[in-house]
């Protein structure tokens, strides 16, 4: 069966990868020796797919139609899709079969995931992958979710989702060895009077939270509680995905940056 | 004439301009209301988030017409409102 060999969650923002050097050096250093330490794992314990959760901001979905978990089960998918972003465009390889699994067996367990056979991935997804695998070794099963359009998938059902990763994970056959990463977040705020605001409050209260594997006082926030730390605070749901899937181990805050000229508070954790 | 439409006509004209093909977009063919129309002609960054506008769209609006993240943050301080709520993070 496959295994679950990494567990861990990253904040994303567009600037991470096209204005990298608009942090201040010590905050980048941490920020990114953090996510070093992530792909060194990731290459130590061999990890032959990994599988992303990441928020959807209308790059493949409108008010048409937006649901609020899709999976990519398709033999590729295109990313990034901001040409501006400082990573090569290109078609990055999928895992069909994993990605298959996923959804069915999510179906099985009462959750009902879209599905898609080509997704493009904008910074959500892609300035973290492209951290923890350059040369893109490892297959991707990029998962979005809706954490931006109300209504919203509540944060016990994030929590469920992430049980059910993990039980998809663990039941599918052969040798894959997965990484599953929770990337978005944490507090800040776009298109709004206080972007460029963070919270670092609440960022720092959330990751002890994971670090003591106390996720059960997360669950009953609403959305208009985790708001008060910004409408890009949704996006906390991959974390608590990640985490659920992890669970009962803690998380360890591998770095927490409130960077500024990103407007975002930058957390990486690993479950281990 | 609905929020829906509002939404449509600013994403569109984000993506016709993000694959360089504004020459497509037609904003007449929407149906918006006055003041949408004139948000949109005058480029209105101000009355775009009045009129409830995404966030994330109107931060995608705002690069492709050229405003900072700084310069919108000060074209929406007026709209900013103290918040009296506290989560449950806060000391």
């Amino acid at each position: 069966m496959a295994e679950l060999v990494l567990a861990a969650c990253s904040s994303h923002a567009p600037m991470m990868a096209s204005a990298r050097e608009s942090a201040p050096v010590e905050q980048r250093d941490r920020f990114f020796g953090a996510l070093a330490h992530l792909r060194a794992e990731l290459a130590e314990r061999r990890v032959t797919t990994t599988v992303i959760l990441a928020n959807e901001h209308f790059t493949n979905f409108f008010l048409e139609s937006f649901p609020q978990v899709c999976i990519g089960v398709g033999e590729r998918n295109m990313g990034p899709a901001e040409p501006w972003l400082g990573i090569e465009q290109g078609w990055v390889e999928g895992n069909p079969a994993l990605g298959e699994h996923l959804t069915a067996s999510l179906l099985g367990e009462g959750l009902d995931p879209a599905f898609s056979h080509r997704l493009d991935m904008d910074h959500g997804i892609m300035t973290v992958y492209q951290e923890l695998d350059p040369q893109h070794r490892t297959r991707l099963v990029p998962i979005v979710q809706n954490c931006a359009v109300p209504p919203l998938m509540p944060l016990a059902r994030s929590w469920d989702l992430g049980v059910a990763l993990r039980h998809a994970i663990d039941s599918f056959p052969g040798d894959e060895r997965v990484a599953l990463i929770g990337a978005g977040g944490l507090s800040h705020w776009v298109g709004h009077p206080r972007v460029g605001d963070i919270d670092e409050e609440f960022d720092r209260w959330f990751l002890a939270r994971l670090a003591a594997g106390e996720t059960e006082s997360l669950l009953d926030m609403t959305d208009d509680e985790i708001v008060l730390a910004g409408n890009g605070a949704h996006e906390i749901r991959s974390w608590v995905a990640v985490a659920a899937a992890a669970a009962p181990t803690p998380a360890t805050v591998l770095a927490y940056e409130p960077v500024s000229s990103w407007i975002t508070g930058m957390g990486v954790v690993e479950f281990a | 004439m609905t929020w829906y439409d509002m939404h449509r006509c600013v994403y569109d004209f984000i993506r016709a301009n993000e694959r360089g093909r504004v020459d497509l977009f037609d904003v007449s063919t929407y149906d918006l209301t006055p003041a949408e129309r004139a948000a949109f002609d005058q480029r209105d960054v101000a009355a775009f988030y009045e009129l409830g506008l995404h966030g994330v769209l109107l931060n995608r609006y705002c690069r492709q017409v050229g405003y900072s993240r700084d310069a919108y943050r000060e074209i929406l301080q007026p709209f900013a409102v103290a918040e009296d709520r506290r989560g449950r993070w806060q000391s």
